[in-house]
């Protein structure tokens, strides 16, 4: 069934390779050019091969002037939730308001604990992600005059002061996939950022919304309060019947009907090529606002626009 | 008693984020860059926003100023703290610092920061700590620069034993922390502490002079009625009274001055600043002392205090960080004892002079992807011209523009485009513009545009003496002439003009073709790229064959054209050659045909090259090469066609003579003895040879690829403009007749 009705967006994911920091910072500005509304970057800090992806999206921030940028998603684990919080509300403060939280419950463990982080159960860390979200929701929230407490089985904040508050409502969205981090982001989160090659078929996304849905109605949410978004990837060609293969106009189609049939507003394509980043920002993007707005406007507009 | 440690002074700033929001705190950073300060930091733990963004956000809206990124503590993670200083460095062109707090575990935490930096051991960190542990964490990146890390606290004798026995600097604390504007430390204890420092230093076999010594400063600017005796609370004068002994005397070459007040910032850099840096004077860089790890891994033969002192600061010597991503090139491991990065043509002059001055080899190096020239070596020098990468347009209505020896293929593409030019260079876009532009250049537009030396109208050189001349139809003719085929053995190239071609989008077809009858199918292709018109250019390369497997063939070919009937008219005879087993066309500018990507050479060993031209594929040669693919002896064998407008251009024109070929020919094998061996046997078919890809470093091979007549013009310019054979690094043309080449393999 559901288009959520929020409005669409279109992103970027840019390896952050430390081989070439230069090139990786005119993707993102490339991205900007083409229109792009998000620039997205992996979080893997035992990566070797990586800049550290804090670092290089406050530098990409100051490069860019409209453009959004989140990690696509940031690693948990190695990054304790409070100092993220205040880093992320600082990033956003300095931007404008231009930063989005996607966030990781981490699963690459060896290589995790091999960087001095704490190793984890599947199920441990959804639950330590649940408890992150709280801490992080709590930085910011400084209208709540109090003293701000945590005591998690995870983590444990003891009387900081609250604050930065952002400059706008940050997104957090998770990257999720089984049940129990799907119903963590229907109940607490702005955004389900899941990457299509994880994905067995479509339905995956469907079955994935019912289990959303159902926890945000359970936390008395509107579904509509959780964007998805979707990483993809796909090749510019001649007219195929696969998924995003094809030219502009097929694959316009085809997310068009992505978002009216399966709800998703959010595509962030894959791969470091400035030539795709510019078709897709140009010729895709374009296509589907077009292709979706029409069909909103024809099933009568009843759907308020949502989310963030 | 008065110390020195031949530092040079520098100024910063710490700043603390405040109230006003992270933008006011980013516009001080950037007025202190404006204003001449050297360093800025931002205060952790004083406010709620983050120092880290803060300064990778102010690392990109500055140029100059160094940042000292100073992570909150407690419980910092070590190694994610050394990958994001390495990022910051790297991404901010060696601008980073790092400013570690006094903590349980600092011991530790230096160790793992240093271990992940060291990128070019293989193994993984693993450490087992009493407050931090590694399990076999990945190590890198290497910061772009030796990347200081800097100790802060109290004056207290652990603190300052760490600081010698393994740290860049003490960094001196504001005496109550900094929340008083006068409650600076003054000199007092600085002695002591420098004793301490340079005992442990000494005790670890460290020169103290490698651990700077910094200290904050705070302070307020009165009238003079107001100055007291002990505090920088006064006229600039009491400032500068108070401070010089501090810089001329304790040995404190870095002073962090703690305000967010502008009016102070300002004041400080235009009425203390001068005074103080004009009593300190000019440190030169061979007086300063490398740290002991970059001490210990110089090698023999090289002067490193004699490096001319425009070159030292940019010279990158194994001991240092940026090392592992210049010791290499595209296809060959190296380990140079020094690598020279000059910026402009007159460095590069000094460069040479230096180098030639030197008892060890000599390489030169702009891209990094030469099979006949080496660029890399061991234990030896490299000059790299990495820097000299300018692209400038010089006139638009002539096409002429003006390129320098370490731009890329790539990005000349890509400034052309624009203008809907190209200029027709290799057949990949990393390629360095030097090492091509001096000895042909056969690529995607080879037939219908000719060599990339046939577009080169002037060229500037510095000479194996260090002089530097220009060289064109006119001025310097006849080295004008050399340049053009085999250029390397004259000079350096710092600057080339060329005639650019109108080049629109073209039309690029890659197929996989079968080759199992390799001799039929080379014979085809080659009649069918000597029929072609002139817009078509094709390559091929077959790969080693696999059991089992048929031989197969790719086959890329350009079509300078971007109507579609035309394309499929020009590349349809070449897909009938052979049984196509995948292809894909597509209608690209040349521009994207060139795109490659960006990232240091990694490239091990050294690598075994045969190279030729041949008038015509005929089937004797076809057979012999379908026998050297069958026998596995080469692993990567590649045809380019040429002729066309190659062949316009007489062949005593220019040094490059092999102007009759339809076809350049290069194979890569394993074994040397074996690969010469067959390829020797094959010289009857060949009418030349394509230097750029020949590794072997038999005399012969100068009469490969040159004519007596072109080989006697060639020693004549050698004897005069490189008598003493200082370029022989690449396909070394001797000053006299068939000396050993002395050039060997590293």
């Amino acid at each position: 069934m559901p288009d959520y009705g929020h409005e669409l967006m279109f992103g970027s994911f840019i390896t952050p390779a430390n081989a070439s920091p230069k090139e990786v910072v005119s993707l993102v500005r490339e991205s900007e050019a083409a229109g792009l509304d998000l620039a997205t970057f992996q979080d893997h800090p035992y990566q070797s091969a990586y800049l550290d992806t804090w670092t290089l999206m406050s530098y990409a921030a100051a490069r860019t002037e409209r453009i959004r940028l989140s990690g696509n998603v940031i690693n948990l684990p190695l990054r304790p939730p409070a100092v993220l919080a205040r880093a992320a509300a600082s990033l956003d403060l300095l931007s404008g308001g231009r930063f989005e939280l996607g966030l990781g419950s981490g699963a690459f463990w060896d290589a995790i604990e091999a960087m001095g982080g704490r190793r984890l159960t599947p199920g441990q860390a959804v639950e330590a992600l649940s408890e992150a979200i709280d801490v992080i929701r709590g930085v910011w929230d400084v209208a709540d005059r109090s003293l701000f407490r945590v005591d998690g089985t995870y983590y444990q904040v003891d009387g900081a002061k609250r604050g930065p508050a952002p400059a706008h409502d940050i997104g957090i969205w998770l990257g999720a996939y089984k049940p129990k981090m799907l119903r963590l982001t229907g109940a607490k989160a702005d955004g389900w950022l899941p990457s299509l090659p994880y994905m067995k078929s479509l339905d995956e996304i469907a079955q994935a919304n019912e289990i959303i849905d159902a926890a945000a109605v359970e936390a008395g949410r509107e579904p509509a309060a959780v964007r998805r978004l979707l990483n993809l990837g796909g090749s510019f060609g001649p007219r195929s019947d696969r998924l995003l293969s094809g030219p502009p106009e097929q694959w316009a189609e085809q997310l068009a009907a992505l978002t009216l049939e399966y709800g998703l507003s959010g595509y962030i394509v894959m791969g470091d090529d400035a030539a795709t980043i510019r078709t897709f920002g140009e010729e895709v993007a374009p296509l589907v606002r077009d292709l979706v707005a029409t069909e909103r406007a024809t099933r009568g507009g009843g759907i308020a626009g949502a989310g963030r | 008693m008065s110390v020195d440690y031949r530092h040079p002074l520098r100024l910063g700033l710490l700043l603390t984020p405040g109230d006003d929001g992270p933008q006011a705190a980013v516009e001080r950073a950037r007025l202190g860059e404006e204003l001449g300060y050297d360093l800025v930091s931002f205060r952790p733990g004083a406010s709620e926003l983050d120092p880290w963004t803060l300064l990778s956000w102010t690392a990109a809206r500055t140029t100059r100023i160094h940042l000292a990124a100073h992570p909150g503590g407690p419980g910092i993670n070590p190694a994610l703290v050394a990958r994001a200083a390495a990022s910051l460095d790297l991404l901010a062109d060696g601008r980073a610092e790092l400013i570690l707090s006094a903590e349980p575990g600092l011991d530790e935490a230096i160790d793992i920061v240093r271990g992940i930096w060291t990128a070019h051991l293989r193994s993984p960190l693993s450490f087992a700590g009493e407050h931090h542990r590694l399990a076999g964490a990945e190590r890198g990146p290497a910061p772009a620069h030796n990347l200081p890390i800097l100790l802060t606290g109290t004056p207290d004798p652990a603190l300052l034993r760490l600081a010698g026995t393994k740290a860049d600097g003490w960094l001196r604390p504001p005496a109550d922390g900094g929340s008083a504007t006068d409650s600076w430390a003054g000199a007092e204890g600085q002695a002591g502490a420098n004793a301490a420092i340079d005992q442990a230093a000494v005790a670890a076999g460290r020169d103290p002079r490698e651990i700077h010594r910094l200290t904050h400063i705070t302070g307020r600017f009165t009238t003079a009625a107001d100055n007291a005796d002990s505090s920088l609370t006064g006229t600039p004068e009491r400032w500068i009274s108070a401070l010089l002994p501090l810089i001329l005397d304790q040995g404190v070459s870095t002073l962090i001055l703690t305000t967010d007040d502008p009016a102070t910032i300002r004041r400080f850099a235009t009425d203390v600043a001068p005074a103080l840096r004009a009593a300190r004077g000019e440190i030169p860089r061979s007086e300063q002392v490398p740290s002991l790890y970059v001490r210990r891994h110089r090698r023999d033969g090289i002067a490193y205090d004699a490096v001319p002192e425009s070159l030292a600061g940019s010279a990158i010597e194994p001991g240092d960080a940026g090392f592992g991503r210049v010791r290499s090139t595209y296809l060959r491991g190296g380990s140079p004892g020094l690598v020279l990065r000059p910026g402009t043509p007159g460095e590069v002059a000094e460069a040479v002079r230096f180098a030639r001055t030197q008892p060890v080899k000599l390489s030169v190096r702009s891209g990094g992807h030469g099979i006949s020239g080496r660029s890399t070596n061991n234990g030896g020098i490299v000059i790299d011209l990495s820097r000299l990468h300018a692209i400038e347009i010089l006139d638009k209505a002539t096409r002429r523009v003006r390129v320098e020896p370490g731009a890329r293929w790539r990005d000349v593409a890509a400034a052309l485009s624009p203008h809907g030019w190209a200029l027709s260079s290799g057949d990949y876009g990393g390629v360095g513009v030097g090492g091509l532009a001096t000895s042909g250049g056969i690529g995607w537009l080879v037939r219908e545009h000719g060599l990339t030396v046939d577009h080169l109208r002037a060229v500037d050189l510095v000479l194996a003496d260090g002089t530097r001349v220009r060289a064109d139809e006119e001025e310097n003719a006849e080295l004008f002439w050399g340049v053009r085929g085999a250029g390397a053995n004259f000079g350096i190239v710092t600057s080339f003009e060329f005639e650019a071609d109108e080049v629109g989008e073209v039309g690029f077809g890659q197929f996989v073709m079968d080759a199992s009858d390799t001799a039929g199918f080379l014979e085809r292709w080659g009649a069918v790229m000597e029929a072609a018109p002139r817009d078509l250019t094709s390559f091929l390369i077959i790969g080693r064959p696999r059991l089992g497997q048929p031989t197969v063939a790719q086959v890329m070919a350009v079509v300078d054209s971007r109507d579609a009937e035309t394309i499929i008219a020009r590349l349809q005879p070449l897909a009938s050659v052979a049984p196509v087993l995948d292809y894909s066309i597509q209608v690209l500018p040349y521009e994207a045909i060139m795109n490659a990507p960006q990232a240091p050479h990694d490239g091990q060993g050294e690598p075994v090259t045969r190279s030729a031209l041949a008038g015509h594929l005929t089937p004797e040669l076809a057979g012999d090469v379908g026998r050297l693919i069958a026998g596995g002896l080469s692993y990567f064998f590649a045809i380019r066609s040429v002729g066309g407008a190659v062949a316009d251009v007489p062949s005593d024109a220019t040094a490059y003579a092999g102007r009759s070929a339809n076809f350049q020919l290069v194979a890569f094998g394993a074994n040397r003895r074996a690969l010469d061996s067959a390829w020797d046997a094959m010289l009857p078919h060949f009418s030349g040879l394509y230097l750029n890809f020949e590794t072997d470093l038999r005399p012969e091979r100068l009469h490969d690829a040159y004519p007596e007549a072109h080989l006697g013009r060639l020693r004549a310019l050698k004897r005069r403009y490189d008598p003493d054979n200082v370029f022989r690094d690449n396909f070394n043309i001797t000053p006299e007749p068939d000396q050993a080449r002395s050039q060997s393999s590293r």
